[in-house]
Protein backbone atom coordinates (compact mmCIF):
# COMPACT_ATOMS: atom_id res chain seq x y z
CA UNK A 1 0.00 0.00 0.00
CA UNK A 2 2.76 2.34 0.96
CA UNK A 3 4.60 1.54 -2.22
CA UNK A 4 1.61 2.28 -4.33
CA UNK A 5 1.02 5.64 -2.73
CA UNK A 6 4.72 6.40 -3.11
CA UNK A 7 4.55 5.52 -6.79
CA UNK A 8 1.43 7.59 -7.14
CA UNK A 9 3.20 10.52 -5.51
CA UNK A 10 6.13 10.21 -7.87
CA UNK A 11 3.78 10.07 -10.82
CA UNK A 12 1.96 13.18 -9.65
CA UNK A 13 5.22 15.03 -9.14
CA UNK A 14 6.41 14.09 -12.61
CA UNK A 15 3.14 15.27 -14.06
CA UNK A 16 3.51 18.59 -12.26
CA UNK A 17 7.05 19.04 -13.48
CA UNK A 18 6.12 18.19 -17.02
CA UNK A 19 3.42 20.81 -17.24
CA UNK A 20 5.60 23.51 -15.77
CA UNK A 21 8.76 22.66 -17.67
CA UNK A 22 7.19 22.21 -21.08
CA UNK A 23 4.89 25.13 -21.55
CA UNK A 24 4.05 24.13 -25.07
CA UNK A 25 5.94 24.78 -28.24
CA UNK A 26 4.64 28.24 -29.19
CA UNK A 27 5.24 29.77 -25.79
CA UNK A 28 8.73 28.27 -25.54
CA UNK A 29 9.53 29.65 -28.92
CA UNK A 30 8.18 33.09 -28.01
CA UNK A 31 10.17 33.06 -24.80
CA UNK A 32 13.37 32.26 -26.69
CA UNK A 33 12.72 35.26 -28.92
CA UNK A 34 11.92 37.66 -26.09
CA UNK A 35 14.91 36.43 -24.08
CA UNK A 36 17.14 37.04 -27.07
CA UNK A 37 15.84 40.58 -27.43
CA UNK A 38 16.34 41.24 -23.71
CA UNK A 39 19.86 39.80 -23.87
CA UNK A 40 20.76 42.18 -26.69
CA UNK A 41 19.16 45.14 -24.95
CA UNK A 42 20.91 44.51 -21.64
CA UNK A 43 24.29 43.57 -23.14
CA UNK A 44 26.66 46.19 -21.72
CA UNK A 45 29.03 45.77 -24.68
CA UNK A 46 26.29 47.06 -27.00
CA UNK A 47 25.17 49.97 -24.82
CA UNK A 48 27.65 52.50 -26.20
CA UNK A 49 26.29 55.06 -28.64
CA UNK A 50 28.81 53.93 -31.26
CA UNK A 51 27.32 50.42 -31.18
CA UNK A 52 23.80 51.60 -31.80
CA UNK A 53 23.68 50.51 -35.43
CA UNK A 54 25.04 47.09 -34.59
CA UNK A 55 22.53 46.67 -31.80
CA UNK A 56 19.66 47.67 -34.08
CA UNK A 57 20.85 45.22 -36.72
CA UNK A 58 20.98 42.41 -34.21
CA UNK A 59 17.46 43.21 -33.02
CA UNK A 60 16.29 43.17 -36.62
CA UNK A 61 17.78 39.74 -37.19
CA UNK A 62 15.92 38.41 -34.17
CA UNK A 63 12.68 40.10 -35.24
CA UNK A 64 12.97 38.68 -38.75
CA UNK A 65 13.28 35.14 -37.43
CA UNK A 66 10.33 35.48 -35.05
CA UNK A 67 7.78 37.47 -37.06
CA UNK A 68 5.75 36.27 -40.00
CA UNK A 69 5.75 39.56 -41.91
CA UNK A 70 3.74 38.11 -44.79
CA UNK A 71 0.92 36.93 -42.56
CA UNK A 72 0.98 40.19 -40.63
CA UNK A 73 0.84 42.30 -43.80
CA UNK A 74 -1.84 40.14 -45.39
CA UNK A 75 -4.07 40.46 -42.36
CA UNK A 76 -3.46 44.20 -42.09
CA UNK A 77 -4.50 44.66 -45.72
CA UNK A 78 -7.48 42.34 -45.04
CA UNK A 79 -10.00 42.20 -47.88
CA UNK A 80 -7.92 44.58 -50.00
CA UNK A 81 -5.06 42.05 -50.17
CA UNK A 82 -6.51 40.54 -53.34
CA UNK A 83 -6.08 43.90 -55.10
CA UNK A 84 -2.30 43.66 -54.71
CA UNK A 85 -0.33 42.07 -57.54
CA UNK A 86 2.28 39.52 -56.35
CA UNK A 87 5.02 42.09 -56.87
CA UNK A 88 3.07 44.73 -54.97
CA UNK A 89 2.53 42.23 -52.16
CA UNK A 90 6.26 41.67 -51.81
CA UNK A 91 6.89 45.39 -52.01
CA UNK A 92 4.25 46.08 -49.41
CA UNK A 93 5.59 43.43 -47.02
CA UNK A 94 9.12 44.79 -47.35
CA UNK A 95 8.24 48.43 -46.74
CA UNK A 96 5.63 47.78 -44.04
CA UNK A 97 7.96 45.54 -42.03
CA UNK A 98 10.72 48.11 -42.47
CA UNK A 99 8.49 50.82 -40.99
CA UNK A 100 7.52 48.62 -38.05
CA UNK A 101 11.08 47.59 -37.30
CA UNK A 102 12.39 51.13 -37.54
CA UNK A 103 9.91 52.56 -35.12
CA UNK A 104 9.46 49.76 -32.63
CA UNK A 105 13.15 48.93 -32.30
CA UNK A 106 13.68 52.54 -31.23
CA UNK A 107 10.97 52.06 -28.69
CA UNK A 108 12.61 48.88 -27.40
CA UNK A 109 15.82 50.77 -26.81
CA UNK A 110 14.18 52.36 -23.80
CA UNK A 111 14.09 48.95 -22.15
CA UNK A 112 14.88 49.26 -18.46
CA UNK A 113 14.89 45.77 -16.97
CA UNK A 114 11.13 45.34 -17.10
CA UNK A 115 10.11 41.77 -16.34
CA UNK A 116 7.93 39.69 -18.63
CA UNK A 117 5.46 37.23 -17.13
CA UNK A 118 3.88 34.50 -19.26
CA UNK A 119 0.30 34.11 -18.13
CA UNK A 120 -1.56 31.80 -20.47
CA UNK A 121 -1.16 29.89 -23.68
CA UNK A 122 -3.82 28.56 -26.03
CA UNK A 123 -3.23 26.51 -29.15
CA UNK A 124 -5.85 25.89 -31.81
CA UNK A 125 -4.72 24.04 -34.92
CA UNK A 126 -1.73 25.88 -36.35
CA UNK A 127 -2.34 29.05 -34.36
CA UNK A 128 -1.57 30.06 -30.81
CA UNK A 129 -2.49 32.90 -28.50
CA UNK A 130 -0.19 33.81 -25.63
CA UNK A 131 -1.01 36.27 -22.84
CA UNK A 132 1.94 37.99 -21.23
CA UNK A 133 2.34 40.91 -18.88
CA UNK A 134 5.15 43.42 -18.61
CA UNK A 135 5.68 45.02 -15.20
CA UNK A 136 6.36 48.73 -15.54
CA UNK A 137 7.13 51.09 -12.66
CA UNK A 138 3.60 52.31 -12.07
CA UNK A 139 1.50 49.58 -13.68
CA UNK A 140 1.54 46.30 -15.54
CA UNK A 141 0.88 46.28 -19.25
CA UNK A 142 -0.81 43.27 -20.85
CA UNK A 143 0.86 42.26 -24.11
CA UNK A 144 -0.60 39.36 -26.07
CA UNK A 145 0.97 37.55 -29.01
CA UNK A 146 -0.80 35.66 -31.77
CA UNK A 147 1.37 33.07 -33.49
CA UNK A 148 1.10 30.79 -36.48
CA UNK A 149 2.97 27.59 -37.23
CA UNK A 150 5.12 27.59 -40.35
CA UNK A 151 8.42 25.71 -40.19
CA UNK A 152 8.61 27.34 -36.80
CA UNK A 153 6.08 29.20 -34.70
CA UNK A 154 6.04 32.83 -35.81
CA UNK A 155 4.32 35.89 -34.35
CA UNK A 156 1.87 37.68 -36.63
CA UNK A 157 0.08 40.01 -34.25
CA UNK A 158 0.87 41.81 -31.02
CA UNK A 159 -1.93 43.18 -28.81
CA UNK A 160 -0.94 45.89 -26.34
CA UNK A 161 -3.59 46.96 -23.83
CA UNK A 162 -6.38 45.73 -26.04
CA UNK A 163 -5.04 47.39 -29.18
CA UNK A 164 -4.10 44.90 -31.88
CA UNK A 165 -1.26 45.98 -34.16
CA UNK A 166 -2.79 44.27 -37.17
CA UNK A 167 -6.24 45.72 -36.58
CA UNK A 168 -4.88 49.21 -35.93
CA UNK A 169 -3.18 49.16 -39.34
CA UNK A 170 -6.20 47.49 -40.91
CA UNK A 171 -8.23 50.57 -39.99
CA UNK A 172 -5.64 52.92 -41.45
CA UNK A 173 -5.04 50.88 -44.61
CA UNK A 174 -8.74 50.30 -45.28
CA UNK A 175 -9.32 54.03 -45.30
CA UNK A 176 -6.50 54.61 -47.78
CA UNK A 177 -7.21 51.58 -49.97
CA UNK A 178 -10.88 52.38 -50.48
CA UNK A 179 -9.78 55.63 -52.12
CA UNK A 180 -6.34 54.90 -53.54
CA UNK A 181 -4.46 52.10 -55.24
CA UNK A 182 -2.13 49.66 -53.44
CA UNK A 183 0.74 51.39 -55.25
CA UNK A 184 0.01 54.73 -53.58
CA UNK A 185 -0.26 53.06 -50.17
CA UNK A 186 3.17 51.50 -50.65
CA UNK A 187 4.45 54.91 -51.71
CA UNK A 188 3.01 56.49 -48.58
CA UNK A 189 4.75 53.94 -46.39
CA UNK A 190 8.01 54.54 -48.22
CA UNK A 191 7.61 58.30 -47.84
CA UNK A 192 7.06 57.84 -44.12
CA UNK A 193 10.24 55.76 -43.81
CA UNK A 194 12.13 58.36 -45.75
CA UNK A 195 10.93 61.21 -43.58
CA UNK A 196 11.92 59.21 -40.50
CA UNK A 197 15.37 58.64 -41.99
CA UNK A 198 15.72 62.32 -42.77
CA UNK A 199 14.94 63.09 -39.17
CA UNK A 200 11.85 65.01 -40.14
CA UNK A 201 8.93 64.50 -37.83
CA UNK A 202 11.16 62.49 -35.54
CA UNK A 203 11.02 63.77 -32.05
CA UNK A 204 14.02 61.98 -30.61
CA UNK A 205 12.16 58.98 -29.29
CA UNK A 206 15.22 57.42 -27.73
CA UNK A 207 15.37 60.38 -25.39
CA UNK A 208 18.35 62.23 -24.06
CA UNK A 209 18.69 60.09 -20.97
CA UNK A 210 18.86 56.81 -22.91
CA UNK B 1 -12.90 77.13 1.66
CA UNK B 2 -16.10 76.47 3.49
CA UNK B 3 -17.81 75.05 0.42
CA UNK B 4 -14.78 72.85 -0.13
CA UNK B 5 -14.82 71.38 3.34
CA UNK B 6 -18.57 70.99 3.26
CA UNK B 7 -18.54 69.13 -0.02
CA UNK B 8 -15.60 67.06 1.17
CA UNK B 9 -17.52 66.03 4.28
CA UNK B 10 -20.58 65.27 2.19
CA UNK B 11 -18.47 63.14 -0.14
CA UNK B 12 -16.89 61.30 2.78
CA UNK B 13 -20.25 60.54 4.35
CA UNK B 14 -21.54 59.26 1.03
CA UNK B 15 -18.45 57.11 0.55
CA UNK B 16 -18.62 55.63 4.04
CA UNK B 17 -22.30 54.91 3.68
CA UNK B 18 -21.86 53.27 0.30
CA UNK B 19 -18.85 51.23 1.36
CA UNK B 20 -20.72 50.03 4.41
CA UNK B 21 -23.52 49.02 2.08
CA UNK B 22 -21.00 47.32 -0.17
CA UNK B 23 -19.40 45.40 2.66
CA UNK B 24 -22.77 44.45 4.06
CA UNK B 25 -23.85 43.06 0.70
CA UNK B 26 -23.69 39.29 0.55
CA UNK B 27 -20.63 37.77 -1.07
CA UNK B 28 -21.31 37.63 -4.77
CA UNK B 29 -21.90 34.23 -6.28
CA UNK B 30 -21.16 33.63 -9.93
CA UNK B 31 -23.10 36.67 -10.96
CA UNK B 32 -23.33 39.56 -8.53
CA UNK B 33 -26.91 40.60 -8.06
CA UNK B 34 -25.93 44.06 -9.17
CA UNK B 35 -27.84 46.98 -10.50
CA UNK B 36 -26.88 46.52 -14.08
CA UNK B 37 -26.45 43.26 -15.89
CA UNK B 38 -24.24 43.21 -18.90
CA UNK B 39 -25.42 41.15 -21.91
CA UNK B 40 -22.86 38.25 -21.58
CA UNK B 41 -19.35 39.39 -22.14
CA UNK B 42 -17.02 37.90 -24.69
CA UNK B 43 -19.58 37.46 -27.40
CA UNK B 44 -17.40 38.30 -30.26
CA UNK B 45 -18.42 38.68 -33.81
CA UNK B 46 -16.34 36.97 -36.42
CA UNK B 47 -14.66 39.55 -38.52
CA UNK B 48 -12.75 39.40 -41.75
CA UNK B 49 -13.77 36.02 -43.09
CA UNK B 50 -13.41 33.75 -40.06
CA UNK B 51 -9.73 34.54 -39.91
CA UNK B 52 -9.34 35.24 -36.25
CA UNK B 53 -9.70 32.52 -33.63
CA UNK B 54 -9.24 34.77 -30.62
CA UNK B 55 -10.21 38.30 -29.76
CA UNK B 56 -7.72 40.77 -28.31
CA UNK B 57 -7.82 39.22 -24.85
CA UNK B 58 -7.51 35.63 -25.95
CA UNK B 59 -11.20 34.77 -25.71
CA UNK B 60 -12.25 32.31 -28.36
CA UNK B 61 -14.48 34.03 -30.86
CA UNK B 62 -17.81 32.42 -31.54
CA UNK B 63 -20.61 33.30 -33.87
CA UNK B 64 -23.53 35.00 -32.15
CA UNK B 65 -26.81 33.13 -32.01
CA UNK B 66 -29.62 34.74 -34.02
CA UNK B 67 -30.92 37.82 -32.28
CA UNK B 68 -28.07 37.78 -29.79
CA UNK B 69 -26.53 41.10 -28.93
CA UNK B 70 -22.83 41.12 -29.55
CA UNK B 71 -20.21 43.62 -28.72
CA UNK B 72 -16.82 43.57 -30.32
CA UNK B 73 -13.83 45.82 -30.40
CA UNK B 74 -14.30 45.91 -34.17
CA UNK B 75 -17.77 47.34 -33.69
CA UNK B 76 -16.34 49.87 -31.23
CA UNK B 77 -13.62 50.80 -33.70
CA UNK B 78 -16.28 51.45 -36.34
CA UNK B 79 -17.78 54.26 -34.27
CA UNK B 80 -18.82 56.90 -36.80
CA UNK B 81 -16.73 60.00 -37.20
CA UNK B 82 -19.07 62.58 -38.73
CA UNK B 83 -16.98 65.51 -37.54
CA UNK B 84 -13.76 64.23 -39.02
CA UNK B 85 -12.53 67.57 -40.36
CA UNK B 86 -13.23 69.29 -37.04
CA UNK B 87 -11.65 66.40 -35.11
CA UNK B 88 -8.57 66.41 -37.30
CA UNK B 89 -8.13 70.11 -36.62
CA UNK B 90 -8.15 69.56 -32.84
CA UNK B 91 -5.97 66.50 -33.25
CA UNK B 92 -3.40 68.74 -34.92
CA UNK B 93 -3.81 71.30 -32.16
CA UNK B 94 -3.26 68.69 -29.43
CA UNK B 95 -0.29 67.30 -31.32
CA UNK B 96 1.37 70.71 -31.36
CA UNK B 97 0.39 71.28 -27.74
CA UNK B 98 2.14 68.04 -26.85
CA UNK B 99 5.34 68.65 -28.76
CA UNK B 100 5.66 72.37 -28.10
CA UNK B 101 4.44 72.66 -24.54
CA UNK B 102 3.63 69.50 -22.65
CA UNK B 103 6.61 67.42 -23.68
CA UNK B 104 9.33 70.05 -23.11
CA UNK B 105 7.84 70.84 -19.71
CA UNK B 106 7.64 67.15 -18.83
CA UNK B 107 11.23 66.63 -19.97
CA UNK B 108 12.48 69.50 -17.85
CA UNK B 109 10.48 68.15 -14.95
CA UNK B 110 11.95 64.67 -15.50
CA UNK B 111 15.42 66.21 -15.48
CA UNK B 112 14.78 67.89 -12.13
CA UNK B 113 12.82 65.16 -10.38
CA UNK B 114 13.95 61.51 -10.34
CA UNK B 115 11.55 58.70 -11.16
CA UNK B 116 10.73 57.66 -7.63
CA UNK B 117 9.21 60.94 -6.42
CA UNK B 118 7.33 61.16 -9.70
CA UNK B 119 5.89 57.77 -8.91
CA UNK B 120 4.76 59.12 -5.53
CA UNK B 121 3.02 62.01 -7.28
CA UNK B 122 1.37 59.52 -9.62
CA UNK B 123 0.20 57.45 -6.65
CA UNK B 124 -1.11 60.53 -4.90
CA UNK B 125 -3.26 61.67 -7.82
CA UNK B 126 -4.40 58.14 -8.56
CA UNK B 127 -5.47 57.70 -4.95
CA UNK B 128 -7.26 61.03 -5.06
CA UNK B 129 -9.35 59.89 -8.01
CA UNK B 130 -10.91 57.22 -5.81
CA UNK B 131 -14.46 58.73 -5.91
CA UNK B 132 -14.61 58.33 -9.70
CA UNK B 133 -13.66 54.66 -9.52
CA UNK B 134 -15.85 53.95 -6.51
CA UNK B 135 -19.02 55.53 -7.89
CA UNK B 136 -18.45 53.90 -11.30
CA UNK B 137 -17.97 50.46 -9.78
CA UNK B 138 -21.09 50.84 -7.65
CA UNK B 139 -23.10 51.97 -10.66
CA UNK B 140 -21.81 48.96 -12.56
CA UNK B 141 -23.07 46.69 -9.79
CA UNK B 142 -19.65 45.49 -8.70
CA UNK B 143 -19.79 45.98 -4.91
CA UNK B 144 -16.91 43.55 -4.35
CA UNK B 145 -14.55 45.58 -6.51
CA UNK B 146 -15.84 48.82 -4.98
CA UNK B 147 -15.18 47.46 -1.49
CA UNK B 148 -11.63 46.45 -2.42
CA UNK B 149 -11.07 49.87 -3.95
CA UNK B 150 -12.35 51.48 -0.75
CA UNK B 151 -10.00 49.52 1.46
CA UNK B 152 -7.13 50.41 -0.85
CA UNK B 153 -8.07 54.07 -0.58
CA UNK B 154 -8.29 53.96 3.20
CA UNK B 155 -5.07 51.97 3.50
CA UNK B 156 -3.08 54.20 1.16
CA UNK B 157 -4.44 57.42 2.62
CA UNK B 158 -3.98 56.47 6.26
CA UNK B 159 -0.78 54.45 6.13
CA UNK B 160 0.73 55.49 2.81
CA UNK B 161 1.38 59.12 3.70
CA UNK B 162 -1.86 60.42 2.24
CA UNK B 163 -1.58 58.28 -0.86
CA UNK B 164 2.03 59.01 -1.81
CA UNK B 165 2.91 55.36 -1.33
CA UNK B 166 0.88 52.62 -2.94
CA UNK B 167 1.22 50.24 -0.02
CA UNK B 168 -1.78 48.14 -1.03
CA UNK B 169 -0.46 47.37 -4.53
CA UNK B 170 0.82 43.94 -3.52
CA UNK B 171 -2.17 42.84 -1.49
CA UNK B 172 -4.45 40.85 -3.72
CA UNK B 173 -8.09 40.28 -2.80
CA UNK B 174 -9.06 36.71 -1.86
CA UNK B 175 -11.39 36.39 -4.78
CA UNK B 176 -10.41 37.85 -8.12
CA UNK B 177 -12.28 41.07 -8.81
CA UNK B 178 -12.92 42.92 -12.05
CA UNK B 179 -10.61 45.81 -12.92
CA UNK B 180 -11.14 48.82 -10.69
CA UNK B 181 -9.87 51.29 -13.29
CA UNK B 182 -13.33 52.52 -14.23
CA UNK B 183 -14.94 55.87 -14.94
CA UNK B 184 -18.41 57.07 -15.81
CA UNK B 185 -17.90 56.84 -19.58
CA UNK B 186 -17.02 53.18 -19.19
CA UNK B 187 -19.99 52.75 -16.87
CA UNK B 188 -22.39 54.03 -19.54
CA UNK B 189 -20.75 51.63 -21.95
CA UNK B 190 -21.14 48.80 -19.46
CA UNK B 191 -24.82 49.60 -19.28
CA UNK B 192 -24.98 49.06 -23.01
CA UNK B 193 -24.54 52.55 -24.40
CA UNK B 194 -22.56 52.82 -27.62
CA UNK B 195 -19.87 55.38 -28.24
CA UNK B 196 -22.21 57.55 -30.27
CA UNK B 197 -19.59 59.28 -32.36
CA UNK B 198 -15.90 59.95 -32.13
CA UNK B 199 -14.89 63.35 -30.84
CA UNK B 200 -11.55 65.05 -30.21
CA UNK B 201 -11.44 67.75 -27.56
CA UNK B 202 -8.74 70.38 -27.29
CA UNK B 203 -6.48 69.72 -24.25
CA UNK B 204 -8.42 66.57 -23.27
CA UNK B 205 -7.74 64.56 -26.42
CA UNK B 206 -9.66 61.70 -28.03
CA UNK B 207 -13.16 61.07 -26.69
CA UNK B 208 -16.61 60.10 -27.86
CA UNK B 209 -20.15 61.31 -27.34
CA UNK B 210 -20.59 58.83 -24.51
CA UNK B 211 -17.21 59.47 -22.93
CA UNK B 212 -17.78 63.23 -23.07
CA UNK B 213 -20.87 62.84 -20.90
CA UNK B 214 -18.89 60.54 -18.63
CA UNK B 215 -16.06 63.04 -18.46
CA UNK B 216 -18.45 65.79 -17.43
CA UNK B 217 -19.74 63.55 -14.64
CA UNK B 218 -16.23 62.57 -13.60
CA UNK B 219 -15.43 66.26 -13.23
CA UNK B 220 -17.77 66.50 -10.27
CA UNK B 221 -16.28 63.38 -8.69
CA UNK B 222 -12.71 64.66 -9.01
CA UNK B 223 -11.61 66.27 -5.74
CA UNK B 224 -9.20 68.58 -7.59
CA UNK B 225 -12.22 70.20 -9.28
CA UNK B 226 -13.29 71.64 -5.91
CA UNK B 227 -10.10 73.56 -5.21
CA UNK B 228 -10.74 77.29 -4.95
CA UNK B 229 -9.93 79.55 -6.79
CA UNK B 230 -10.27 77.89 -10.17
CA UNK B 231 -6.69 78.49 -11.30
CA UNK B 232 -5.32 76.41 -8.45
CA UNK B 233 -7.67 73.66 -9.48
CA UNK B 234 -6.44 73.93 -13.07
CA UNK B 235 -2.84 74.02 -11.84
CA UNK B 236 -3.32 70.82 -9.84
CA UNK B 237 -4.82 69.05 -12.83
CA UNK B 238 -2.13 70.41 -15.12
CA UNK B 239 0.56 69.19 -12.78
CA UNK B 240 -1.01 65.74 -12.70
CA UNK B 241 -1.01 65.74 -16.50
CA UNK B 242 2.66 66.78 -16.74
CA UNK B 243 3.59 64.09 -14.24
CA UNK B 244 1.71 61.45 -16.25
CA UNK B 245 3.38 62.56 -19.47
CA UNK B 246 6.77 62.37 -17.77
CA UNK B 247 6.11 58.69 -17.05
CA UNK B 248 4.90 57.99 -20.58
CA UNK B 249 7.17 60.06 -22.80
CA UNK B 250 7.72 58.24 -26.07
CA UNK B 251 4.49 56.26 -26.31
CA UNK B 252 2.65 58.80 -28.40
CA UNK B 253 5.75 59.43 -30.50
CA UNK B 254 6.07 55.75 -31.39
CA UNK B 255 2.42 55.44 -32.33
CA UNK B 256 2.65 58.58 -34.41
CA UNK B 257 5.84 57.60 -36.19
CA UNK B 258 4.84 54.03 -36.87
CA UNK B 259 1.49 54.95 -38.39
CA UNK B 260 0.65 55.90 -41.92
CA UNK B 261 -2.25 58.04 -40.77
CA UNK B 262 -1.63 59.12 -37.14
CA UNK B 263 -5.15 60.45 -36.70
CA UNK B 264 -6.71 57.11 -37.64
CA UNK B 265 -4.16 55.20 -35.57
CA UNK B 266 -4.96 57.20 -32.44
CA UNK B 267 -8.69 56.96 -33.06
CA UNK B 268 -8.54 53.17 -33.46
CA UNK B 269 -6.26 52.75 -30.45
CA UNK B 270 -8.49 54.94 -28.27
CA UNK B 271 -11.72 53.15 -29.17
CA UNK B 272 -10.26 49.65 -28.80
CA UNK B 273 -8.48 50.48 -25.56
CA UNK B 274 -11.69 51.89 -24.09
CA UNK B 275 -13.53 48.76 -25.20
CA UNK B 276 -11.00 46.57 -23.42
CA UNK B 277 -11.18 48.65 -20.22
CA UNK B 278 -14.94 48.42 -20.28
CA UNK B 279 -14.80 44.63 -20.37
CA UNK B 280 -11.97 44.19 -17.86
Amino acid sequence: MKKISFLFGVLLLTACFCTSAFAGEPQDRLKVGIDKVIAILSDPALKAASKRIERQNRLRTVADSFFDWRELSRRAAAEHWAKFSPKQQDDFIASFSELLQKTYIRKLEKYNNEKVAYLKEQTEGNQAFINTQVAMKDKTIPINYVMIKRDQWLVYDVVVEGVSLVKNYRTQFAKILTKDSPESLIQRIKDKIKSLDDGKNVDDVVGKEG
Amino acid sequence: MQTLSRSLIAALVLILFCSAAALAAPAPADKPAGLAQKPAPANMLLAYGDEDIWDENGQIIRKPAPGEKVSTSDAAAETPDPLEGWNRMWFGFNDKLYFWALKPVAQGYTYVLPERPRLWVHNFFHNLMFPVRFVSLMLQGKPDAAAVETSRFIGNTAFGLGGLADITADSKPFQPIPSTEQDLGLTFGYWGSGNGFYLVWPFIGPSSGRDTLGYAGDYFLTPASYINPWYWSAAAKGYDKVNEVSMRTGDYETLKEASVDPYEAVRDAYLRNRFKKMND
